[in-house]
């Protein structure tokens, strides 16, 4: 009787609460997005570790640091090739190239009323290149210095241009450097050992953007409150919401209005979105295919008139069908976005009897390749083994059999960063938007050594890197990358590929909806 | 493993004394083979993790500081993966005794403390997944019996087969746009509502947390975010749970006390109930427990639809994220889990019948 006499209580209230909860599902779950003093949900599929601005860099941390913390410098809604003042007000830049001068604005205040000081910018950049984390190579030959309370100084080590275009980064966002060493933040050398901030940098935040950190999870929510003494214009939400949701449920919680914006969808699932505003911006991620260099890792793929018919046996504008509305084909390995992009013209088009008349000079009979390519992801919506695929498809119309390896992305990574992958197929994210970046792409750089390019084998595009990374006016920068990817579409072992769209779909009601290279959504900007 | 012998029901102290002893040395006997049992998976789970062709630090750093070497050791360092793989083990064992699970190198957070978040979200969903599947999933298995061969047999036959055959993801995705897109009936993702701010932690449970704290709308919205996930994870033990209780009930009917039952003019219902639910709820509960540690373990997919901050997703990203602490620490959770479910089972065994004691 016991058994019974539970069984029908328990099912009594376990029945009335799902029928309760089912009724009850006609009230609107969606919270206001209306300006001035609503929530905002943004819904982002996580890449997310800390919100510690030392320790951050990956995407959804840069979006939920944008909004937190200023930066010396910024970048205004998607125009990502002219920084612009935030917590400084102006600077200069030495004609040497070496040496950057910022006037900090005066008024700029924490979220706890105190003041903005040079003191805080050396002690935050400083950090976050003692901390020896994902972000410190953005400091990578820099020094700050505080000749005063109201200005900073920035050397580097050599010539560098990119220096307004680094500092933007939320990364480098400034705290508020006497509440951190509090709670055991330091500056100091060996503060990867002693700092132990983190875990109170992920509870509050200490900046002087427009928001402040309610609550973090890495895997769940991250809540921003409107920061009431933000010393710019206040912001236009009282709470912002950014929650881990995976894209094909994110379309069907912006178009219920259960969120106001969804940032991960693929330009598929982008279509026919008539009731909502789709911001189709380029993105700055770049697909390349590599094929190895390295005549120790293959014979095959390190022949240069292998390469040559590689190159020219891609249909480029076929691959632009996966990549679906708004991807471009990349004309180069610096994204359209930036400084130094090649025009759409400088392309690489395919010419199959070419490809095939190299393939014959290259003395390689019947030649098998293996391509590698992580198979579990996809970036901007497309996925790497269709893109895989498509190039297996143009190569066998050469005469060249590529057999596909997929992995996990960690066991890929592991190969590719390791220079062994015979081909590649990849992508790379700007770490800062600036052509410069991209000479990691040069023999004996990064991702040039990735690709079996050791340094020395190609003296005089090694040498023109070089007169890019030093040379400071702009006009002559461009000149010098757009020359240095024409010269690696002539030949070498790295073949950009696609430059996919960047979609945000957002509410109609909201304004100024943007997307970022950097930090994907304007989020401090929008009304 | 449990040594279950049926006696005879006795009575007297003496007998309840030597029957206490029992139960205490079985206690004990089944605590240390846990104890064994989770070292063992422990071992399991290292090696494993060893064998995965990949690094953690290229897992973890980022394009550039994967480059540099001062951050590579300071990562290796950090997370002690600089000394010999024997070594990184004891050390994790000798923490373990001590409840450090170690740091996890996603969340940047003890992991005790990730599994202390998780561990409940996951715990309080598969809770009222089971409470459902039991109440529905018994009820529809004795119906079928005691119809044994008749029209509502036959289709709770189908209805059970569809419950254990289609994939779960599946069905969590067709909810999800028919109950919460298409229909509005119930909330999407999430524990809570947009924006609504979780209750004081004390137990993890947003339910308990929120009933104890009076935070009624915090509850009320607790109780409707878990209706449309745990009506999904149910629909696979639903089936299974009818068809085990209509194999056991079915056996239990032949036998000659029921018809004896039967016999002294006993309503069905009280026969049903009282001689045979009853005894049949040994193989249910077997099942249920079995089913229990399942959800909790296997809930990735029906997590990532509904975006539930549960154990599956924090285990999915520690693995994909080589994250060796979490995943250590996500391999003896589960573990644990399932010795407390057999062990719960067990004792429930002498429960529900009394002719089975515990030795």
């Amino acid at each position: 009787m016991k058994i019974r006499s539970a069984g029908l209580l328990t099912a009594a209230i376990a029945l009335s609460s799902l029928l309760a909860a089912c009724g009850g599902g006609s009230t609107p779950t969606s919270t206001s997005s209306q300006a001035g003093g609503g929530t905002l949900v943004i819904d982002t599929a996580f890449q997310l570790k800390t919100a510690d601005p030392g320790r951050m860099f990956e995407p959804t941390g840069l979006m939920v640091d944008e909004s937190i913390y200023d930066t010396l410098l910024t970048f205004k809604g998607s125009d990502v090739t002219k920084p612009v003042p935030a917590l400084a007000e102006s600077y200069t830049a030495a004609p040497d190239g070496k040496t950057f001068t910022f006037k900090l604005r005066t008024g700029a205040t924490f979220s706890d009323g105190s003041p903005v000081t040079a003191a805080d910018v050396v002690f935050s950049l400083n950090r976050v290149k003692n901390l020896k984390g994902n972000p410190s190579f953005l400091m990578d030959g820099l020094t700050v210095a505080a000749p005063d309370p109201g200005t900073v100084v920035i050397t580097s080590e050599k010539a560098n241009a990119a220096v307004p275009f680094i500092l933007p980064n939320p990364a480098l966002g400034i705290l508020n450097s006497a509440v951190a060493k509090q709670h055991g933040a330091t500056d100091a050398e060996g503060a990867d050992k002693s700092d132990t901030a983190e875990s109170f940098l992920n509870s509050q935040s200490l900046g002087s953007g427009p928001y402040t950190l309610s609550s973090f999870s890495t895997t769940t929510q991250v809540v921003l409150t409107a920061n009431e003494k933000y010393w710019g214009t206040k912001p236009a939400y009282s709470k912002v919401v950014v929650r881990n949701v995976q894209a094909n449920v994110q379309r069907l919680n912006v178009l219920k209005g259960e969120s106001q914006i969804a940032v991960d969808l693929s330009p598929d699932q982008a279509k026919g979105l008539d009731q909502l505003q789709v911001v189709n911006g380029a993105s700055p991620n770049v697909f390349f295919l590599f094929t190895n260099n390295n005549p120790d890792i293959s014979k095959t793929s390190s022949n240069a008139k292998f390469q040559e018919a590689v190159r020219y046996g891609i249909d480029y504008k076929g691959l632009l069908d996966l990549a679906g509305q708004g991807a471009v084909q990349a004309p180069g390995i610096v994204p359209s976005i930036f400084l130094g992009a090649l025009a759409d013209t400088d392309a690489v088009v395919r010419d199959v009897a070419r490809a095939k008349a190299a393939l014959a000079a290259s003395g390689v009979q019947n030649p098998t390749v293996k391509l590698s390519y992580p198979s579990d992801i996809q970036v901007n919506g497309l996925n790497f083994g269709d893109l895989a695929a498509r190039v297996q498809a143009n190569l066998k119309e050469v005469g060249i059999t590529v057999n596909l390896a997929p992995a996990s992305v960690q066991t890929a990574l592991d190969t590719y960063r390791g220079g062994k992958e015979e081909l590649g197929l990849w992508e790379w994210g700007p770490d800062y938007p600036d052509p410069s970046d991209y000479l990691n792409f040069l023999p004996g750089q990064l991702v040039g050594l990735r690709a079996g390019w050791a340094k020395g084998t190609d003296a005089a595009l090694e040498k023109l890197g070089e007169q890019a990374a030093s040379t400071i006016d702009d006009q002559q920068r461009a000149a010098l990358y757009k020359q240095i990817q024409q010269s690696m579409n002539e030949s070498g072992p790295i073949m950009p590929l696609i430059q996919p769209a960047q979609i945000l779909v957002g509410a109609k009601s909201l304004k100024n909806l943007q997307s970022n290279a950097l930090w994907q959504v304007n989020v401090r900007e929008l009304g | 493993m449990s040594s279950a012998n049926p006696t005879a029901a006795a009575s007297g102290a003496g007998q309840r004394a030597r029957s206490g002893r029992g139960l205490l040395r079985f206690l004990a006997r089944r605590l240390a083979a846990a104890v064994l049992l989770c070292a063992g998976i422990t071992l399991v789970a290292f090696v494993l993790t060893q064998l995965v062709p990949g690094d953690p630090a290229t897992a973890n750093l980022g394009q550039r500081a994967i480059g540099d070497p001062a951050a590579v050791a300071a990562f290796r360092a950090k997370y002690g993966l600089d000394r010999p793989v024997p070594l990184q083990y004891l050390t994790y064992l000798g923490n373990l005794l001590q409840g450090n699970l170690g740091m996890s190198q996603q969340s940047h957070r003890a992991v005790a403390q990730d599994l202390a978040e998780y561990v409940p979200a996951t715990i309080e969903l598969a809770l009222f997944a089971i409470v459902l599947s039991l109440l529905v999933g018994v009820a529809l298995g004795v119906v079928a019996a005691v119809n044994r061969d008749r029209w509502p047999d036959q289709v709770l036959r189908v209805v059970s087969l569809g419950g254990v055959s289609m994939p779960t993801f599946w069905v969590a995705l067709v909810a999800f746009y028919l109950l919460f897109f298409k229909f509005g009936l119930l909330p999407g993702g999430g524990r809570l509502d947009p924006g609504m701010n979780a209750p004081p932690h004390l137990t993890g449970f947003y339910t308990v947390d929120a009933a104890l704290g009076g935070q009624w709308d915090v509850w009320w919205s607790a109780v409707r975010h878990l209706v449309l996930p745990s009506l999904v994870l149910a629909v696979y033990t639903v089936g299974m749970l009818m068809r085990f209780t209509r194999a056991s009930v079915l056996e239990i009917l032949g036998n000659d006390y029921v018809r004896a039952a039967r016999a002294k003019g006993l309503p069905e219902r009280v026969v049903i109930m009282r001689h045979v639910l009853r005894p049949a709820m040994v193989a249910i509960i077997t099942v249920a427990g079995v089913a229990f540690g399942s959800l909790l373990s296997g809930a990735v997919l029906v997590e990532n639809i509904f975006s539930w901050p549960g154990l599956g997703q924090y285990a999915y990203h520690s693995a994909v994220n080589l994250d060796l602490p979490a995943i250590m620490g996500v391999s003896v959770v589960v573990a644990a889990v399932y010795i407390v479910m057999n062990l719960l089972v067990d004792l429930l065994y002498g429960v529900i019948d009394p002719r089975i004691r515990l030795t």
